[in-house]
């Protein structure tokens, strides 16, 4: 848990050890690296701004070594550094102020995706990604996808619930030489939402993280 | 009579001819009377030319015709047989003055003549050296509003009028009782000059000499409207670059305490947390704290925008060094953790209690937050002339030399991560306010913050 606010750091490590965790904390980028470096985690929870650095360099220098999940505490006004860590290989975000259970539920999800490895047949409600197969079926009827269409959905199936950047979708899908061209990705994004989504304008699956990305998730 | 020949023709200067041309005649007159003795007559008589030439140059030919006239009825009256008479006695005399006028016409024209191209000339030249000393010190930079008297008294020489007035803008706007000309280019009015009436004598003068100062006048004052706007567009920018980051720093600074206020009241409120008697006790220290810190947070904010609009309002009186700083030790809860100095004999300080008060609980929280938590906080307070000056100083890392003035801007972020929030901008406000100031030491091993205040009652001032 890296934090330079003192009290922010104790109700969040109370909150966290009353859940069930064992938390260490830091309070720079230094002590985060020393103490991830030392006692490896199973989780990250990152802020932003921090005193001798921001969370894009923590981010960035964690995944040099090590897959473990990170989630990154932003704020209102941060976008731009927040969008930054997410592609530093950050794999989510809680806007301050947030509700606890709300970062006890994204922390769940990560440790969740960080355990098991991706089934080869992801399934989400009404829809059946075989990514063995190459098979996307909805309501059980099998759908036509275009070659990038099935990439793209492919990817969202491995990272499900991981919120996922502009640029690293058109990286993955397009090539290392994309990777600003979001304006193609929206497109691509409603053809994909029209041919799996019951109501595209109503997303229940693909869902839009306005400034930020796209995430797969389990219908609620 | 060099000073005469100078003069142009004004309504006062008719007088001055008449005489100088009836002296003239008179002169001459003399001077063939006394030669009488030794020369014919007759072949004297174009000594008038003296007369005529000179009235020709300064006068024009308007004067020299009659002067001309003249000399040949004086000279046949005085000096020709029959003299006291108009009658010739000889008849080829007739011829002789008859020749004597053509030649003096002739002459006195083609003096008049040169004279006017002189004068011309000469006019041309100082119009040309006006607009150049006009050009070069309005496009040189210097104001056009400042430069506007001396324009208008040059302006007034080369229109041959005693004064004139220039004034700006749109609108025709002359002096009462003066005679305007409006200041025309392009159809666009840029101002108008009046001159005392009937102004100036030269009409072809006004037609050729105003429109260029006009268009001279009309770049100046477009480039000022141009670089003011620059200047507006440039403050407006920066204003709105401290606002954006005033506003991202107070959204930050909000947020901070917002979140460990929600974290910590969602985890009391969550049941699935297994919190012991210490943890949530823990938490509830965390709303206060929290809460008492956004509080202080909205207070600076609204001392900001109160002191930005000059709302301030100090009400001064007389309060000694030793209560102030007492105060701001007790709201700190001090208890001996910063060394005071203050001698008993500094004289009471003039300032507004409330104001004094956060001012030094600003600067020593300041320095408490950077002196850490082993650190040394001093304040030492000793007079100085009719101020008292504040000494507070920390041993912490000290404010490089290039940032002792940034540190008063709100939310003033260091290279090295410091964050000044608003206390400091307070603080200052608040001494400038109250007749005092506030600034900062660039001192090796802490930073100093020195505070002057005024010790004595200002001076009455008139109201």
């Amino acid at each position: 848990m890296v934090d330079d606010e003192p009290q922010i750091l104790r109700a969040l490590t109370t909150n966290l050890r009353g859940a069930g965790y064992e938390v260490a904390t830091a309070a720079s980028v230094a002590e985060a690296l020393a103490e991830a470096a030392m006692r490896p985690p199973d989780a990250v929870i990152l802020d932003l701004l921090l005193p001798d650095g921001n969370g894009t360099d923590v981010c960035r220098e964690l995944r040099r070594w090590s897959d473990v999940p990170v989630i990154v505490l932003s704020a209102v006004g941060d976008e731009t550094e927040k969008v930054a860590a997410l592609d530093a290989g950050a794999d989510d975000y809680v806007t301050k102020p947030f509700g606890i259970d709300e970062l006890l539920a994204r922390l769940r999800a990560s440790l969740r995706r960080a355990t098991h490895a991706t089934e080869p047949v992801v399934r989400l409600g009404d829809l059946v990604v075989d990514l063995e197969k190459r098979l996307v079926l909805v309501r059980g009827e099998p759908v036509q996808l275009t070659p990038h269409e099935y990439e793209m959905l492919a990817l969202f199936a491995r990272n499900v619930g991981k919120l996922l950047t502009h640029p690293t979708i058109l990286r993955e899908v397009w090539g290392p030489g994309y990777g600003d061209e979001s304006h193609y990705l929206h497109v691509y994004i409603s053809q994909l939402r029209r041919k799996i989504e019951a109501e595209p304008t109503r997303p229940r699956y693909l869902l839009t993280e306005p400034g930020a990305g796209y995430r797969l998730v389990e219908p609620s | 009579m060099a000073s005469l020949l100078r003069r142009g023709t004004g309504g006062g200067d008719v007088v001055v001819g008449v005489l100088a041309s009836i002296g003239a005649v008179a002169l001459v007159s003399v001077v063939i009377g006394v030669l009488d003795q030794w020369a014919p007559v007759l072949g004297l008589g174009s000594l008038y030319v003296f007369a005529v030439l000179p009235i020709a140059i300064g006068w024009g030919l308007a004067y020299a015709l009659p002067v001309a006239v003249a000399s040949m009825l004086v000279f046949n009256w005085l000096f020709l047989p029959p003299t006291h008479t108009f009658h010739l006695r000889e008849g080829e005399n007739w011829l002789v003055l008859v020749l004597y006028l053509v030649v003096a016409v002739v002459t006195s024209e083609l003096a008049a003549r040169a004279r006017r191209r002189a004068r011309y000339a000469e006019q041309r030249e100082r119009e040309a050296a006006l607009l150049a000393a006009v050009a070069s010190s309005l496009l040189g930079g210097g104001a056009v509003t400042d430069e506007l008297d001396g324009i208008a008294t040059r302006a007034a020489a080369v229109l041959g009028v005693a004064h004139a007035w220039i004034a700006l803008g749109d609108e025709v706007t002359t002096l009462p009782g003066a005679a305007g000309f409006p200041l025309r280019v392009d159809g666009r009015n840029v101002g108008t000059l009046s001159t005392p009436p009937p102004g100036p004598a030269d009409g072809a003068v006004v037609r050729r000499f105003l429109p260029a100062l006009a268009s001279l006048l009309a770049v100046a004052i477009d480039r000022e409207q141009l670089e003011r706007e620059v200047l507006e567009a440039e403050a407006l920018r920066r204003s709105d670059a401290i606002k954006t980051n005033v506003l991202r720093a107070v959204s930050h600074d909000l947020r901070s305490p917002l979140t460990a206020i929600a974290a910590a009241a969602g985890g009391l409120d969550s049941p699935g947390l297994q919190l012991d008697e210490s943890d949530r006790s823990a938490l509830v220290d965390t709303i206060v704290v929290e809460t008492a810190r956004l509080d202080r947070m909205v207070r600076d904010l609204l001392d900001l925008s109160r002191l930005e609009a000059g709302a301030a309002d100090p009400l001064r009186e007389l309060w000694s060094v030793d209560e102030i700083v007492g105060a701001a030790l007790d709201q700190l809860q001090d208890e001996g953790g910063t060394v005071v100095d203050v001698p008993a004999d500094l004289p009471p300080v003039m300032v507004d209690a409330g104001h004094a008060h956060r001012i030094l609980v600003n600067l020593l929280e300041n320095a408490h937050r950077h002196a850490g938590a082993d650190g040394h906080v001093r304040i030492v307070a000793t007079p100085r002339g009719e101020t008292v000056v504040i000494r507070v100083s920390d041993d912490g890392p000290g404010i490089p030399e290039a940032d002792v003035e940034a540190v008063f801007q709100p939310f003033w972020r260091s290279a090295a991560g410091g964050l000044t929030g608003l206390g400091l901008a307070i603080a200052r406000g608040f001494a400038e306010e109250n007749g005092g100031s506030l600034s900062a030491d660039a001192t090796e091993g802490g930073a100093t913050l020195v505070l002057t205040l005024p010790a004595t009652p200002p001076a009455a001032s008139p109201p």
